[in-house]
């Protein structure tokens, strides 16, 4: 028996699998100050493994078996307790909850059911009070001899209705929703597709919508934008790279922009800070909201007051996703195959790489990081 | 549509629905019958008309798409019809040579 510590969580039980990741030191770094003690990564990894890595230690504390997750594990979302990663599997079907201290599943709900099949496309939030999930559902009749597409719905589940859960509630939900995010307020969430709109909660009443691909921003080209890592760790300011075309004169130049939604304020804002040069998946703001760091493959620093590109480096491989230490001084990347890299966020140094156990391919899962207290 | 010409007979029925003014009833559908989340190109080419931009390797992207049904036309459905394609091979870089084509099943 092995037990997991998690910040602020004081029971700590049950059985890890394993907790044996190979790392490599990046030599030329390894003066550099580790990060801080406390944080910890969660990433998952083909067939159907969470894990839990200790940033400082570059290891991995725990790795826990998902049930129903042979697929893969794409979305993981952490309760505001930080007790539990609710995570999307079975090819969009299930939703799973697994006790990080423990890896006892302690949520599942089944979003098909017989002669309907609906898949849930990467969209899933949870409320600040930790009670409810918000799950995106894309339902298809499967009849004899034909599949009725039905209309989407968001489809709201309670967090204590264990492994047999069904929804307390649904609402009419847009098509090409692509990920949901809970705001503080308790009240509503955001689902963002084509455009950005927000529902209330209770009553999945539309409470605005706001362009994204119909934004009216002067000389610039409808944009185009990747956004399935709900990740909004640790400022509350979810960020996207977004792409569009800057018209001057006669000539067009496809440039990068970065847009910033609080979900605190509702402010909404976009920025262009390069012609396009590199592509960007997903990106996430520092601490101190001086900079938001991309990854693809390359990583990307941008100077958030500055509207520039502030650094670029190289990367091993494509990586999807990116998270940032609670201190703001180390980047955390993953996504794709099977290793966590660790960067210097100063100057965009290799410090890291961890081997996840087994290497399997974390393909689209979500990287999330549970900040020490 | 005069830019665009049938390649299958369902498609075929798509021009029918236009010259008959049924366009209403042909939905776009979306994580349906098949494996066509996106329509996107594929991995051919990237924005700039190379594929330097592309993800590389191309393994560290495959099961990225794969999963989400990316590119449909060339790999399997694993969404909806070919689950277990993958099953038993958790690392493309290392696997790729196991994952094989897929037939309909009669």
């Amino acid at each position: 028996m092995s037990s997991v510590k998690i910040p602020g969580l004081k029971r700590a039980c049950g059985r890890a699998i394993a907790a044996a990741g190979i790392f490599v030191a990046a030599s030329s770094l390894a003066h550099a100050a580790a990060a801080p003690a406390g944080d910890l990564l969660v990433t998952a990894a083909k067939p159907d493994r969470l894990f839990i890595i200790d940033a400082a230690a570059r290891s991995v504390r725990a790795e826990y078996r998902v049930p129903g997750a042979e697929g893969g594990i794409s979305t993981i979302v952490i309760s505001p307790d930080q007790r539990t990663a609710y995570t999307l599997v079975d090819r969009m079907e299930r939703i799973v909850g697994v006790d990080l201290a423990s890896g006892r599943e302690v949520f599942r709900a089944d979003l098909s059911t017989p002669g309907e099949r609906v898949k849930d496309f990467f969209a899933l939030a949870i409320t600040p009070d930790g009670k409810e999930l918000v799950a995106y559902e894309l339902p298809t009749l499967l009849k004899p001899s034909e599949y009725v597409v039905e209309e989407p719905r968001f489809a709201v589940f309670r967090t204590t209705a264990g492994l047999e859960a069904k929804p307390v509630r649904s609402f009419p939900a847009p098509r090409r929703i692509h990920m949901l995010l809970a705001r503080p307020n308790g009240r509503s969430f955001y689902a963002l597709g084509f455009d950005l709109y927000e529902y209330d909660l209770k009553s999945g009443k539309l409470l605005g919508t706001r362009g994204i691909q119909q934004w009216q921003i002067p000389e610039h080209a409808q944009p185009d934008l990747l956004a399935f890592w709900p990740v909004t760790e640790p400022t509350g300011i979810f960020t996207s790279p977004i792409y569009t075309e800057v018209k001057a004169g006669a000539e067009s130049t496809p440039t990068t922009a970065m847009m910033s939604l609080d979900l605190k304020t509702g402010d909404l804002s976009y920025f262009d800070f390069e012609p396009l040069s590199a592509l960007i998946f997903s990106t996430i703001l520092s601490p101190d909201r001086k900079h938001a760091y991309g990854v693809y493959t390359t990583l990307t620093s941008v100077d958030m007051a500055g509207h520039r590109l502030a650094k670029r480096v190289p990367l091993d491989h494509t990586f999807y996703d990116v998270n940032v230490s609670s201190d703001g001084r180390e980047i955390y990347i993953a996504g794709t195959n099977c290793d966590v890299g660790f960067y210097d966020a100063g100057s965009l140094e290799k410090k890291a790489i961890l081997r996840l156990p087994g290497c399997g391919d974390q393909a689209l899962s979500t990287l999330r990081v549970i900040h020490g207290r | 549509m005069s830019e665009l010409k049938p390649t299958n007979r369902k498609a075929e029925l798509l021009l029918d629905a236009v010259a008959e003014g049924h366009v209403p009833e042909v939905l776009a559908m979306e994580t349906v019958a098949g494996c066509a989340t996106t329509f996107d190109p594929g991995w051919e080419v990237d924005p700039f008309g190379g594929v330097a931009s592309l993800c590389q390797p191309m393994e560290a992207d495959l099961y990225g798409c794969s999963d989400p049904c990316w590119w449909p036309a060339q790999v399997p459905d694993t969404m909806n019809t070919y689950p277990n394609w993958d099953a038993g091979k958790p690392s493309a870089p290392a696997d790729w040579r196991d994952l094989d084509a897929v037939y309909p099943k009669k």
